[in-house]
């Protein structure tokens, strides 16, 4: 049975996963026909900005032929007044079958997904999941190397507050990946430590062992609020950067969710090193999206 | 008027009696307890393979009027309250307007009159409007019937405020009831901090929140020596600090909720807000220390923390539904749940004798010339429908689960306000 709705990655069992990833290659190096989901009308429900998620899943809808229908309410104008259930009877009975939505709180997808009988694609849920992010990682990933189990990761930076970890986390968990999670106690709790993931607080202990290493974004806001003491302070332990990137093995590849701040968790060396995969990543991230429309639509074509 | 409990097994914590023995009470007291009484044209409530005790009081409820009457009424959370099994009840001050002048207090005290079920006793505010700044008046508030003092959910942020509260309220009997949670640690959360928070990405409150509150207030009930009783204790730790406070000689006293005893902090999943509650439900460590804490006494009452909420508030995302939910009408299979190897005069005493002693208020015993409150249960193991509640509000956590433990029949003041799965509102009542 093919999953109804892609809230987090393991909606999809690890052969679906790499069924899907298959067909986002296959999609890649051959455009599919354009009437994949001829007619399957698409809302792009949007309630936190977003640009490249936004544009990308655009595009991806575009090319299978679905019909698009893309909305950016204000933040609150749900949850005020109309009630989720009755939101999502309403798109329903307008004859929307996929809704693909993004919003500022944790868990909004599933309470979507709950009240709505069509499709729901989780593009990115307060600091809880962002699947289709995590798939095209992934999708980078099996490109680079090949394979998925074996592999040791690292991912750097506010672990606390990233939904593109927490997907990159279950996903990779799923894949045999080994985790190393780093970052200060504050963005990083101990309570993320698990069977296949490991905490460091050492950045430059890590570097030289691993095969990929994640930067994720480190907003300003988290010294405001208490969580660090200053940019400085945290670039002395866990930016990327020239000396840094010498640890870091010629094999290994850098990913980065996007969109970075330079001189903050990494620097333009970073964004220079041939190790860089954010190019790919989002290229691939078209593919990643075509590619769960149509296993969540037509079904996902696992081998037997 | 005269009533006869007959046929019962009655178990008195203050009596030391756990034996078969009828109880009359005549114009509201309990006049005869014996082996065989004849009814001699009392009503008569047939106890017969049920325990009889003093009647329960459920030290911490919300019954949300005046303000909030669309989640619950004083009328409907007292007929949940003897559908529960409980005589009486304390209303804690949350309301709006807040409990903190006589006259919304005598306000309360008549609306309860009229409904003729529970008695309710209410719980004045420590500060005015609960807001943390300036003190209510306790001595109005005590003489217009308040059996005790609280901010609620909002315990004052400033330890100076409180410290004078203690201080100008030292004269009086009516114990401070904290319900300890750090603004600031506690944040925007909505459950408990841990492993599954981190996994949801969702903001969770460390038990540091709790533990931080009431050692603050186990000193300041010691620097001002007024009695002070924990409400709604969540955390292993919390229950160190009040084992050492009892050591140092500090007049504390403290509660467990239902939900607390059975309840972990894996029932956000689905991101819904059934479950959300101050303070949050925790972790298995948390809730096994608080089973062993009602064993040992370190816990002295047994108190729901009814919390009735309308159905489409609890629906709302998590950050934005109400924390809380209804308690009374589940409790006393609750608590047997949690911990079944409880002897029943230690159960009757954590929900009659003890709260009793510590609001002052009658009840506790069925003592010759005691009030005539009088709880009867038995072992009946039944499902939760929380379709079927007295209580404005039907969300629950125990909803669709068996309980093994009921009331049968609820009598106040000699009058049968609950029996046969019926709320009977007394002679006279309004509603």
């Amino acid at each position: 049975m093919p999953p109804r709705n892609l809230l987090d990655v393991d909606d999809f069992t690890p052969p679906e996963l790499v069924a899907v990833l298959d067909r986002a290659v296959a999609f890649r190096d051959a455009p599919p026909p354009r009437d994949l989901l001829a007619g399957v009308p698409v809302l792009n429900l949007f309630f936190e900005a977003s640009t490249r998620t936004a544009t990308s899943f655009t595009l991806a809808e575009q090319r299978v032929g679905a019909d698009v229908i893309s909305f950016a309410p204000g933040a609150s104008s749900l949850g005020k007044g109309e009630t989720i259930a009755d939101t999502a009877l309403t798109l329903h009975g307008i004859g929307v079958r996929v809704i693909v939505v993004r919003h500022h709180e944790s868990g909004f997808a599933r309470r979507l997904a709950d009240a709505f009988e069509g499709h729901v694609i989780n593009a990115g849920d307060g600091t809880h999941a962002h699947p289709t992010q995590a798939l095209l990682d992934l999708m980078t990933l099996r490109q680079e190397f090949g394979r998925f189990a074996g592999l040791r990761v690292a991912i750097v930076g506010d672990i606390l507050h990233s939904r593109v970890a927490r997907s990159n986390i279950v996903g990779m968990r799923a894949l045999r990946i080994e985790i190393v999670l780093v970052g200060p106690t504050t963005l990083l709790p101990q309570a993320f430590a698990g069977a296949g993931v490991r905490i460091e607080r050492d950045l430059d202990a890590v570097l030289p062992h691993v095969d990929a290493v994640m930067m994720l974004r480190i907003q300003r806001e988290r010294i405001a609020a208490g969580l660090l003491p200053t940019l400085d302070d945290y670039i002395a332990r866990y930016q990327l950067n020239r000396d840094r990137l010498r640890a870091l093995r010629n094999d290994a590849v850098i990913l980065h969710p996007g969109p970075y701040n330079r001189d903050v968790e990494l620097t333009d060396d970073v964004l220079a090193d041939p190790r860089s995969r954010y190019v790919a990543q989002v290229h691939n991230g078209v593919f990643v999206r075509m590619a769960v429309l149509d296993a969540l639509v037509n079904g996902v074509p696992v081998p037997a | 008027m005269k009533t006869l409990i007959k046929g019962g097994r009655l178990i008195d914590p203050v009596l030391g009696l756990d034996a078969q023995r009828d109880v009359l009470i005549e114009n509201g007291f309990v006049v005869q307890i014996g082996e065989q009484i004849e009814p001699d044209g009392a009503r008569v409530v047939d106890a017969a393979n049920a325990i009889v005790a003093p009647g329960f009081i459920d030290m911490h409820v919300h019954l949300r009027e005046p303000g909030q009457t669309h989640k619950e009424t004083i009328a409907s959370g007292t007929a949940a309250a003897v559908a529960g099994g409980f005589t009486a009840v304390a209303c804690m001050p949350n309301t709006d307007p807040a409990l903190d002048a006589a006259a919304i207090v005598s306000d309360v005290v008549r609306r309860a009159e009229a409904a003729g079920l529970a008695r309710v006793y209410p719980v004045g505010a420590i500060t005015k409007g609960r807001a943390g700044h300036e003190l209510a008046p306790y001595h109005l508030l005590a003489a217009a019937g308040c059996v005790a003092f609280s901010d609620d959910g909002a315990t004052p942020r400033d330890a100076r405020v409180l410290r004078n509260a203690a201080r100008y309220a030292a004269d009086l009997a009516q114990v401070f009831i904290s319900h300890c949670e750090d603004a600031d640690l506690k944040g925007e959360a909505v459950m408990n901090e841990g492993a599954a928070s981190a996994r949801l990405g969702l903001d969770g409150a460390p038990s540091l929140a709790e533990d931080v509150i009431v050692a603050r207030d186990l000193l300041i009930a010691a620097d001002t020596d007024k009695s002070w009783h924990i409400a709604h204790v969540s955390t292993g730790t919390s229950l160190d600090l009040i084992r050492w406070a009892r050591a140092r000689g500090i007049r504390v006293t403290c509660e467990v909720t239902p939900h607390h005893l059975v309840f972990l902090d894996d029932r956000f999943d689905d991101y819904h807000a059934d479950s959300k509650v101050n303070p949050p439900l925790r972790a298995a460590h948390d809730r096994d220390a608080l089973r062993e804490a009602v064993r040992d006494g370190t816990i002295d009452v047994f108190a729901t923390d009814h919390a009735p909420h309308g159905a489409d508030e609890k629906a709302q995302l998590l950050s934005l539904a109400p924390v809380g939910f209804s308690g009374l009408e589940i409790a006393l299979g609750a608590y047997a749940l949690a911990v079944r190897d409880l002897p029943p005069a230690r159960f009757i005493a954590m929900l009659s004798t003890n709260p009793a002693r510590i609001l002052g208020v009658p009840g506790g015993t069925l003592e010759v010339g005691s009030v005539g409150d009088v709880t009867v249960f038995a072992e009946r193991p039944w499902t939760v429908d929380a379709r079927l509640f007295h209580s404005k509000g039907r969300n629950t956590p125990f909803d669709g689960m068996t309980l093994p433990r009921r009331a049968v029949a609820t009598v106040v003041e000699g009058a049968v306000v609950y029996e046969h799965g019926r709320v009977l509102p007394r002679e006279g009542a309004l509603a």
